[in-house]
């Protein structure tokens, strides 16, 4: 890696739209009004699961002012979401959920679509829910879809690497726990939306709030394809959204429902969720119950680790299910483990249904692994900071499963959170500290046939560039990244770069905001196209200086051979000479960028990513004996990022993640009672509020990988990962009990210490 | 949400009067942090709103130095409370429970008097006027009467106000010398959180600054209304007040309490809090009584 002197890249640039957001001026779903548009409303399913006898919308239809009633009646039979393709966007016969979708309005107000929802009258007839997924697996459960023969997804998540029977018998400490995680919402704070509409042709535009523009555009073309409507064309438009975190990551009912209805009515047609909505309706984090058993030897080197989960699925299928592809990471790659074996099964229950959210799973199997790494090293009588530098990844490794460690500052991690933080040292009473490490992949995530993202660049008479990328700006910063990218490459400013995003109309293919992959992914694609359009004014700068294109430099918008006080001009100027010359020229370029990461194969094995991001956290609580109240005193959360293209930015994006973990660790759960969301509020639903928060060192370790754009991996999720599992082993160190359920309440801390107050002392 | 017509009084008298006029169709206003989200929610739909907030007697707060007698206006703000000195000082049981109410946007708006007359039982704002003994004034078509704020609760969201009564203001009777008030909301977060449960405690001592001539133990989210736990309260009459004691009373409070379980907590916690929470805030009561010497 070339650790040359950068101008743009490295700099602390805060978010380019940080003033227009600010000022009001950002342009969300909420503020979009279309000439002669209409609004839609969802009514949503009275009970968990329940046979549909009897519908009549006669009264709706004919309430003034209301242009169109739908059911599942109107739903095209091959129209479907999710990857499983069990889900209707409107249900017919049969609901399996509280949030299912049964009807649906336009109307001229939101306030007529509301009423005339409350006008539609549906006789149910109540069948008997099944809640618990270990339940839902047992013969005699009742089948939340009958098709189906049985509550089990056919899904393939099973790897077995070395010997893990054999490994169990040769280790000298063995440790087995259960736990379990909860339903948590992503709580973006901007509700989500959607206007859909066609034009005379039966073209659609849709404006929606997703994280996967391309994608998207593939399920809404499915759609009109089981409308009838082939060979027409989609058009994705993701206005500014007021936060992701994977739940943007896949289709929604609203989405299908409001082409639905618009596409009835000839109207574009806006839907908007409430909150309420936003927190029955969008789905949460994948619920996981989880066995382990893990091993050493007795040096403390891990010998075998060994997991089963139980994923309750809810009643339909989205991203949630495919979770399990991602914990395979850290259950076969976190440290070094030569025999692994892991085993998830996804079942249907008539619960809400799950989808992506930060950290795609990797949370829910750190918390399992990390606490059992405490636990272990305690029977095995090791420092538990030890015990993680004895087995730590390191760079060069090939992991069980196939992945190759390009860069790895794991090591360097551990040291950073041990400087700030006397882990070691002696602590007051109910005081204690917790570290937890984290692998998560950082360049790229190979879950879907292409990677890849593409980008189109051009430069005008005046030295600006119009960048236009397949990667979404959801709030993340990818507009700085790439504009502080093709800035530097290019000699510019950040303000010479104008980033052009998320309109599958101009921006070309790109597989989505996630995996952590749009700094490498999208930021390498970006580096292409200035690269491809530098070497082009680099040819044209040689001829006018006369010398060869290697001697040339461009910086802080000028172009010159460095020493020879002659041989310099403005960019800009060098521009138009280019163009205004005989058969002048304009610079364009594309690039198409697509890791050399590897599909998982039968056997799960396949290096996911390019390269892989590692962090290190540590936290200080103090806990309440007589309440079970946890308190974070102190944290720090290290990460491994390659390079830093912005550290204000990535900063931000550890301080969310920690605090989202802290939630997560802590606070936040849907609560549920028989599939009904209980909490669908921010009242109940207990989302870290400013005062909450708490100080967060965020030491950064730049180990600059080779793949990634100036060094760069990905660091978007990480910052939630090993949080819950640091903050269970720092209530441990503080006060002597194992949480093994999210989140830690003051109640469940506050029962394990009377119950190990029973416990006779051994 | 439904329209409705706002309306701005600048006195009691045409505040009650516009009530006559429209009756069961209007809604008294003050801070409006619970009733605007009731509206949105439609399960209220008023078609007149009556603000309270022109009406300048309500606003008032005031503490006679000579009666030792101190008035908080119904439409007093939980901020206005929160910055006082006075309150901070002398009564400290009212500064920790306004102080921590939902956010620092909530408690510029929301009153106390919204906030008693709402009757939720985890109104943070009721356990303190309790505690002191605080009696409200109240004024509607058939004049004045006054009763104790202990007595204003009948059930969730129902006082024994009148429809048309206004409450104008709390009056807390002077303190007795060796007086110490403290209240502690327990919950999940530090900010926009609804207690579990809230526990207020206010002692005055003997000259002996040992023995107890007043007791208050007051819960909050311990039944459907905000309560006093009296047997606590008669344990500690006369008593010595040792830590050891205060662990009793919390005991008996806990016992007397009518908690449950809900999706927000269960009836066990609750519970083991009041016997927690009750020692402390009697300790820092203690506390405070001997600080002030
Ligand atoms: C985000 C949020 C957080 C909150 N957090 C808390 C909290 O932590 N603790 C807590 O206790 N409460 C909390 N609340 C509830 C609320 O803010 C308080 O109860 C507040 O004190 C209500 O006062 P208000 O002036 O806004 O009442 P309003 O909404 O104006 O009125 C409430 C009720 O009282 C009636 N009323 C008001 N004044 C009078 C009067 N003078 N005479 C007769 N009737 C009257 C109204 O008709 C209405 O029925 C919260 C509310 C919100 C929205």
């Amino acid at each position: 890696m070339n650790l040359k002197e950068l101008n743009v890249v490295g700099k602390r640039i805060p978010k380019l739209d940080a003033a227009k957001k600010a000022m009001g001026r950002a342009e969300y779903i909420q503020d979009i009004k279309l000439p002669g548009m209409v609004y839609g409303k969802i009514l949503y399913s009275r009970y968990a699961h329940a046979n549909i006898v009897k519908m009549d919308t006669s009264r709706a239809r004919a309430l003034p002012g209301v242009l169109c009633v739908l059911t599942g009646d109107d739903v095209p039979k091959k129209m479907r979401m999710g990857f499983y393709k069990d889900n209707p966007p409107l249900k017919k016969g049969k609901v399996c959920s509280f949030r299912d979708e049964v009807a649906a309005v336009a109307a001229i107000s939101p306030e007529i679509a509301k009423t005339a929802l409350d006008m539609i009258e549906i006789q149910y007839e109540e069948l008997p829910g099944i809640f618990d997924p270990e339940k839902a697996m047992e013969p005699d459960s009742p089948l939340v879809h009958d098709y189906h023969k049985t509550n089990v997804l056919n899904l393939p998540w099973k790897l077995h690497y070395g010997d893990v029977e054999k490994a169990e018998k040769e280790s000298a400490f063995v440790v087995e726990e259960r736990f379990t995680t909860q339903w948590v919402s992503h709580c973006c704070l901007g509700t989500s939306g959607a206007i859909a509409l066609f034009d005379s042709s039966n073209n659609l535009t849709i404006y929606t709030n997703t994280q996967i523009p391309s994608l998207a555009q593939k399920d809404f073309l499915e759609s009109l394809k089981a409308m009838g409507l082939e060979n027409k064309r989609a058009r994705v438009i993701k206005p500014i959204i007021g936060g992701g975190f994977g739940s943007k990551l896949d289709t929604y009912a609203y989405e299908h429902i409001a082409i639905l209805l618009a596409h009835a009515c000839r109207r574009p047609v806006k839907i908007l969720f409430d909150r309420v909505e936003e927190f029955k309706a969008i789905s949460t984090r994948q619920p996981t119950v989880i066995y382990i058993k893990q091993g050493c030897d007795k040096n403390g080197k891990l010998t075998f680790r060994d997991m089963r989960m139980v994923l309750d699925n809810g009643a339909y299928t989205s991203w949630g299910a495919t979770t399990p592809s991602v914990m395979m990471m850290p259950i076969t790659s976190l440290y070094r483990v030569e025999n692994v074996r892991y085993e998830a099964k996804c079942v249907y229950t008539n619960n809400t249904y799950s989808q992506a959210m930060r950290g795609y799973g990797n949370p829910q199997a750190t918390f399992a692994i990390e606490s059992t790494i405490d636990m272990l090293a305690q029977k095995a009588g090791i420092d538990r900071v030890e015990m993680r530098r004895i087995n730590r990844n390191q760079p060069g490794d090939l992991t069980p499963q196939g992945f190759k460690i390009s860069s790895c500052g794991l090591s360097e991690c551990i040291d950073a959170v041990e400087k700030e933080m006397d882990i070691k040292g002696p602590r007051e009473k109910g005081v204690g500290f917790g570290i937890a490490s984290l692998i998560h992949v950082g360049g790229g995530a190979r879950i879907y046939k292409s990677d890849g993202c593409g980008a189109i660049l051009k430069m005008d008479d005046y030295g600006k560039v119009d960048i236009f990328t397949g990667g979404t700006d959801m709030g993340q910063g990818l507009d700085n990244i790439t504009a502080q990218i093709v800035a530097e490459e290019l000699g510019l400013l950040v303000e010479d770069i104008n980033v052009v995003h998320s309109d599958t109309d101009v921006c070309p293919w790109d597989v989505g905001a996630h995996a952590s992959r749009s700094t490498f992914v999208a930021g390498n694609a970006a580096l292409g196209a200035a690269k491809k359009v530098k070497a082009v004014i680099l040819e044209e700068a040689a001829k006018t200086f006369g010398v060869s294109p290697d001697q040339i430099v461009m910086k802080a918008r000028n172009i010159f051979v460095p020493g020879d006080a002659e041989k310099t001009m403005p960019i800009d100027k060098l521009l138009r000479k280019v163009h205004f010359s005989p058969q002048g020229k304009m610079l364009m370029a594309d690039y198409f960028y697509d890791p050399d990461n590897e599909n998982m194969g039968k056997d799960m094995k396949g290096n996911m990513s390019v390269t892989y991001a590692f962090g290190a956290h540590g936290v200080k609580v103090r806990v309440d004996e007589e309440t079970g109240k946890v308190e974070v005193l102190d944290y720090v959360a290290a990460h491994d990022v390659g390079r830093a293209i912005n550290p204000l930015l990535l900063e931000g994006q550890v301080y969310g993640g920690v605090v989202m973990g802290l939630g997560y660790a802590l606070t936040e759960e849907v609560v549920t009672r028989d599939g009904k969301n209980m909490n669908p509020n921010f009242r109940d639903y207990k989302l870290f509020t400013a005062k909450d928060a708490v100080r967060i060192k965020a030491p950064v370790v730049e180990t600059y990988d080779e793949y990634g754009p100036f060094g760069a991996k990905g660091i978007g999720e990480p910052g939630c990962v090993p949080t819950a599992p640091a903050v269970a082993n720092a209530i441990y160190d503080a006060v002597g009990v194992r949480i093994t359920t999210l989140p830690i309440t003051p109640e469940k801390v506050l029962a394990a210490l009377k119950e190990k107050k029973k416990r006779p002392l051994n | 949400m439904k329209e409705f017509t706002y309306l701005t009084p600048t006195t009691v008298e045409e505040a009650v009067s516009l009530y006559g006029q429209h009756s069961e169709t209007a809604k008294y206003m003050a801070g409006g942090t619970d009733v605007i989200v009731k509206l949105k929610e439609g399960w209220m739909e008023p078609d007149y709103l009556i603000s309270l907030k022109k009406i300048e007697e309500l606003s008032e707060l005031r503490k006679n130095d000579a009666t030792g007698d101190l008035t908080i206006g119904a439409t007093v703000t939980h901020a206005v409370l929160e910055k006082s000195i006075m309150i901070q000082k002398e009564y400290p049981i009212i500064h920790d429970a306004v102080s921590n109410i939902g956010s620092l946007q909530v408690r510029n708006v929301g009153t106390i008097g919204g906030n008693l007359i709402n009757a939720v039982p985890s109104a943070d704002g009721a356990i303190p006027m309790i505690a002191l003994d605080g009696i409200s004034l109240i004024q509607g078509p058939a004049g004045e009467r006054s009763v104790a704020v202990k007595d204003l609760f009948i059930e969730p969201y129902k006082t024994v106000l009148k429809p048309g009564e206004i409450l104008k203001k709390i009056t807390i009777p002077a303190q007795a010398p060796r007086t110490g008030s403290a209240y502690i909301k327990f919950g999940r977060r530090a900010a926009m959180e609804l207690p579990l449960i809230g526990i207020g405690v206010l002692l005055s001592l003997e000259e002996d600054l040992e023995t107890c001539a007043k007791a208050r133990i007051v819960l909050g989210v311990a039944g459907p209304t905000p309560m006093r736990a009296y047997e606590a309260e008669k344990l500690l009459a006369g008593q010595r007040i040792t830590e050891d004691i205060l662990r009793q009373a919390g005991e008996k409070a806990a016992d007397e309490s009518k908690v449950r379980d809900s999706v927000r907590g269960s009836a066990w916690h609750r519970k083991e809090m009041i016997r927690v929470q009750v020692r402390r805030m009697g300790l820092k009561c203690m506390d405070i009584i001997r600080n002030n010497r």
